[in-house]
């Protein structure tokens, strides 16, 4: 086993897997930016490293200084998490030669499933089902005009290196598409540091479903069932659930085999997960390969019991994978909503910050993957992801009624946050009805208003805060009296140290 | 004690008393008795009545932030805002003639020079935060003025980009 790991990543996942390196005994290594001096993850880690300025380029993004720091720490393995390094078969590919384990894909594989034009054209060869699209990547205006036209429109602007929907851009016409493809490429270089983009059909009103899939480096391939990821905005995922309403026993085992088949024939190894669209006639198309731990794995953890970082992990220090197929079961249903710091008011736009007040959701079958506190910022120059709410329950009524409760339960004061606009969400008919797909929040959320504020509660409001400001009052005057009568040690409280100098 | 405070850019009185362990708080019509407490920094129970509510709270200097069963509100006190406050009418036509940045973040594309001609709706700048760009649109149509920043710059909220004159 490894004697020690480095987390290239911040926020809540790197936290995720600080706790899965200590629940294995393996010590920690974080790397933070200067933004990052007081995050959660650098307080959490065994060591931690700074490793450059705020921007991500100048840090979370600089290889060489990562693998450097891995050398100075003596560290044998890199988990990259998600975003930043985690798709990039360039550090992998380093990795490998400065004798670092990444844990992950190896480097060929990272470089295929990576590029999306050449692995759908490996995928078509192999007989997987595709969407149709371009098949190589032209960075010339008019070509891409003309494979618009062949497509036929609307198309799907993507970027050849990411997901996060980071690039991506719906087109409806030939006069959207050249100010969507700038944007697009600039979104894609500022993400993944390349702006290579391409063009595919877009399916209307489809369901996001993925494959969970596990690949030892002894070619042994398992599969741990689907997510149903349809609720997004953005492109990107905002709810998450296991399983899916849309399969039925016979689907989910032929999507099963499909997504073994990618794995295999990419020659991939560790974690990973197929991405599939299914149309509303139930045929399904692969999209990509995500060659990272996603940020929803928790929702197959927590149904089929399988430590997903635990099996990267030994997975990349050589072990084989503990169990076949016909052994992993799922039970009951899992649902993750991810707790954004956006102002769902107001176009979700980012909202960076102070947090003044955290209140963590908890009760049984709750989980929450988090990485701020009470009393931290948050910085604008990365993902605005916070915390997860996961929960679990036996059927997918009750699993939707405890995340409700969870919400209820969540506060985040300082900041603004998604979590009203997810309880309505979760709260709604076709929600709970299971008719999702990923038209879901513009067909029902479309100018959302958060239900207005209730006369009783603003009278409580008010009364809180003139108490508040009674007793500020109050404390003022005290601390004066106090001051001119008597002297009390506790006015001088500020200068001293529990616990004595050290 | 009579206290004022603004949400939502609405002006709200009332008044507290203290007597013995609770106090008889005025609101609009309406004069009650509630039983308050700090159960911690964070947390105040309010009893009214024999029920029972739960309020999240915190302050950062003026601003104080509170959640009721999930609504959140700012509660700030009129001091400082409340000049703004009375010169709203005024101000509202400034407002729309100075283009500001919607939330903090970094400049990365300036689409239009000054005294240059623009449309209603075209994108004057582009300002990126936590990996997303957001356009910033002209709200109406006229002349670029001033352009009060560069690319590259960190912009605060509301902090002024670029200055509008109405096309006469």
């Amino acid at each position: 086993m490894f004697k020690k790991i480095l987390i290239a990543n911040r926020g809540e996942i790197a936290v995720r897997i600080i706790k899965a390196c200590q629940e294995m005994g393996i010590p920690s290594v974080a790397v933070y930016s200067e933004a990052d001096r007081e995050s959660l993850h650098v307080q959490l880690a065994d060591e931690a490293v700074c490793i450059g300025s705020p921007p991500a380029i100048e840090s979370y993004l600089d290889m060489d200084r990562i693998i450097k720091t891995a050398h100075e720490t003596g560290t044998e393995a890199i988990h990259p998490g998600y975003g930043f390094l985690a798709e990039n078969a360039e550090f992998a590919r380093r990795c490998e030669r400065e004798n670092v384990v990444f844990i992950g894909p190896n480097s060929k594989a990272l470089a295929l499933v990576g590029d999306k034009v050449r692995s759908r054209q490996t995928m078509e060869k192999a007989g997987v089902p595709i969407i149709p699209g371009m098949k190589a990547i032209v960075k010339d205006l008019s070509e891409l005009e003309l494979e618009a036209q062949k497509i036929g429109y609307p198309v799907m602007i993507k970027a050849s290196a990411g997901g996060g929907g980071k690039g991506m851009r719906i087109v409806y016409s030939l006069k959207e598409l050249k100010s969507s493809l700038e944007a697009g490429m600039r979104e894609a270089k500022s993400a993944f540091g390349d702006e290579s983009v391409y063009l595919e059909k877009y399916i209307e009103e489809p369901r996001h479903v993925e494959f969970q899939a596990l690949a030892d480096n002894y070619g042994n391939i398992v599969h741990l069932f689907e997510r149903e990821c349809s609720i997004q905005r953005r492109h990107q995922k905002i709810v998450e659930e296991t399983p899916s309403r849309a399969l039925d026993p016979k689907l989910r085992a032929s999507m099963g085999e499909t997504a073994k088949k990618v794995i295999q024939v990419s020659g991939y190894n560790n974690a990973g997960t197929v991405e599939f669209l299914l149309d509303k006639d139930r045929n399904f198309y692969f999209l990509e390969v995500n060659a990272r731990l996603q940020v929803e794995h928790p929702v197959t953890e927590l149904t089929t019991g399988v430590d997903l970082v635990h099996q990267q992990i030994l997975i990349a220090s050589g072990e084989k994978i503990p169990f076949k197929q016909e052994e992993i079961h799922k039970r009951g249903h899992s649902i993750e909503c991810r707790i954004y710091a956006e102002d769902p008011l107001n176009n979700f736009l980012p909202s960076s910050g102070k947090v003044l007040f955290l209140k963590e959701p908890k009760g049984p079958g709750v989980r929450h993957d988090c990485g701020i506190y009470s009393g931290c910022e948050v910085p604008i120059y990365y993902d605005p992801i916070l915390a997860k709410v996961i929960v679990w329950a036996e059927n997918r009524e009750i699993a939707c009624q405890r995340m409700l409760n969870a919400l209820d339960d969540y506060v985040v004061l300082g900041i603004k946050t998604t979590i009203q606009f997810l309880k309505e969400l979760i709260g709604h008919p076709q929600f709970r009805a299971g008719k999702t797909t990923t038209g879901f929040i513009k067909m029902y959320f479309d100018g959302w208003e958060e239900k207005k504020k209730t006369e009783e509660n603003l009278k409580l409001a008010l009364v809180a805060s003139a108490f508040d400001s009674f007793n500020q009052t109050h404390a003022r005057k005290v601390g004066e009296d106090v001051q001119k009568e008597v002297f009390s040690p506790w006015q001088s409280l500020g200068k001293w140290q529990l616990g004595g100098r050290k | 004690m009579e206290f004022e405070f603004l949400i939502d850019n609405t002006l709200h009185k009332i008044s507290l008393e203290k007597k013995e362990n609770i106090f008889v708080v005025s609101y609009g019509e309406k004069t009650f008795e509630a039983d308050i407490r700090s159960i911690s920094p964070n947390i105040i129970s309010i009893l009214i009545e024999g029920h029972s509510y739960q309020v999240y709270f915190a302050r950062d200097k003026e601003k104080r932030s509170l959640s009721l069963e999930g609504q959140q509100f700012i509660v700030q006190e009129p001091l400082e805002s409340r000049e703004r406050f009375q010169k709203g009418e005024e101000r509202s036509r400034e407002d729309e003639l100075t283009v500001k940045a919607p939330m903090p973040g970094k400049v990365i594309k300036i689409d239009v020079s000054e005294k240059e001609e623009v449309r209603k709706n075209q994108t004057l700048a582009i300002v990126e935060a936590m990996k997303m760009e957001n356009e910033i649109k002209s709200t109406i149509e006229g002349y670029v003025k001033k352009i009060f920043v560069s690319v590259g710059d960190l912009v605060d909220s509301e902090k002024p980009l670029i200055e509008l004159e109405l096309k006469e």
